[in-house]
């Protein structure tokens, strides 16, 4: 079995499929695009494109994913053609009539965000009274249908300090997964980093006590998708690749069709709809650079720069402008 | 006893790699390292090369013995070293719930 490799084609696709949505997050990231969306014709299209590139996975967002009429629709379609389908909710939509439709549509894999184990602060930080309960019931509706479930949550100042307490309302929920998303600056992220933020040095703690519960925790997965975290030995995911996987392993598309390398990467590098999504995939300059970054500053004498390769390629690139520079999240030589 | 790939794995075809492979093969050069297929399973990637995308190919419930004799014919080694090729390759396949037996 063999090392860093770049597919042929991306194998996963992350694809908003609406803008719309039902919450007012304060970290969101796409609050601020279009609302434009594609015709079910052309979303039929996409598929079948995605199909001859023998794409395999297809996690639909947003937006609300739910909120996109034909949602099922278009699931049955994808998993017809073979697709393992899923897709990331708020989980307000989510009752046990739904997670049935969901289910008997094709969905694999249901994720869920929850930011907090504190209903009142998940509420306040998703802008809407209640959610945090509906959230647990979808998962547990879900859960009901035979739907694979992971929970995923933003760390930011509002959990921080409950990490631990995230993992166990993982445990009660019994889902398969939680997924700690490194916060990343992009959208409203950006103008809300200031409060919403870590230093570098609660990163590393954050993440000395992830990877503590990620060794004791067990009938859990907690994935941990930072390439910082090369610096205490530890990897992300288990991935061909080393260092950011955006651009290498899977590509998004906007609700207008346009391509970008992953969802918090502004730059579009074309639009599924009108070009030729292996001449992006295979000659995009900006997919290039990506896959051949050349970290600078301190990671030229940082001994985890093989595994790492600068962190966090959308985050890096929000907060500093160029993807080269190390990680503004990195603690190395910060005390 | 009968050999057959975990249904849930994905798995594809890398054909630009897969020519590049065999092409390497009728002009005697190592194509070990060069991918030629890759599984996604449980959140976690395999790459396979030529050899290793072959054997996967076969693995519908097909015995050890058969998948031998079946990669003889197209690849020039003996058998004895092939079979313990193949061998070493299922155990880690076993081992990455990626392949059963029954
Ligand atoms: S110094 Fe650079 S390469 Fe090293 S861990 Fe930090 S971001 Fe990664």
């Amino acid at each position: 079995m063999k090392n860093d490799l770049i597919p042929s084609s991306p194998l996963t696709v992350n694809w908003a499929i609406t803008n719309k949505c039902n919450f007012a997050c304060n970290h969101c990231y796409s609050r601020s695009d279009t609302k434009e969306e594609l015709d079910l014709e052309m979303v039929f299209t996409i598929l079948d494109t995605l199909s001859r590139a023998k794409v395999f996975s297809i996690n639909f967002g947003g937006g609300e994913p739910l909120l996109r009429k034909n949602l099922l629709e278009i699931a049955r379609r994808a998993s017809d053609l073979g697709f393992a389908v899923s897709m990331n909710s708020n989980g307000y939509l989510i009752d046990r009539d739904m997670a049935g439709k969901l289910k008997e549509a094709g969905f694999a894999k249901v994720g869920i965000s929850i930011d907090s184990p504190q209903p009142d602060i998940h509420d306040n930080f998703r802008g809407i009274k209640g959610s945090h309960a509906r959230a647990i019931e979808a998962l547990k509706y879900l859960k009901g249908a035979g739907i694979e479930t992971s929970i995923s949550s933003v760390i930011c100042k509002i959990n921080i300090e409950d990490v631990d307490g995230l993992v166990e309302m993982a445990l009660s929920s019994e889902v398969a997964n939680i997924n700690f998303h490194n916060f990343k600056c992009s959208g409203l992220g950006f103008a809300n980093k200031d409060i919403l933020d870590l230093t570098p040095l609660e990163w590393r703690d954050f993440y000395i006590r992830a990877i503590e519960l990620r060794k004791k925790v067990n009938g859990l997965r907690i994935s941990l998708e930072d390439p910082i975290i090369s610096q205490l030995g530890e990897t992300g995911e288990e991935t061909l690749v080393k260092g950011s996987v955006c651009g290498k392993l899977s590509l998004n598309i906007k609700s207008n069709g346009d391509i970008t390398p992953c969802g918090f990467i502004p730059i579009v590098v074309g639009n599924i709809c009108t070009d030729d999504l292996m001449k992006i995939w295979n000659e995009s300059p900006v997919l290039h650079k990506m896959r051949n970054k050349e970290p600078q500053g301190k990671c030229l004498s940082c001994d985890s720069k093989s595994d790492c390769l600068g962190g966090c390629t959308a985050r890096t690139l929000a907060l500093t402008g160029d993807m080269n520079n190390p990680d503004p999240h990195c603690w190395k030589n910060e005390s | 006893m009968k050999i057959f790939r975990n249904p849930d794995a994905m798995w594809r075809e890398e054909d630009e790699s897969r020519d590049q492979a065999n092409q390497g093969l009728e002009t005697g050069e190592d194509v070990a390292d060069i991918g030629t297929s890759i599984i996604l399973h449980s959140g976690k990637m395999h790459s396979l090369n030529i050899l290793g995308t072959e054997i996967w190919k076969l693995l519908d419930g097909k015995s050890l013995d058969e998948i031998v004799a079946s990669l003889q014919e197209g690849f020039e080694v003996e058998e004895e070293v092939l079979r313990e090729d193949i061998k070493t390759f299922l155990s880690e396949m076993k081992e990455e719930g990626l392949i059963y037996e029954e």
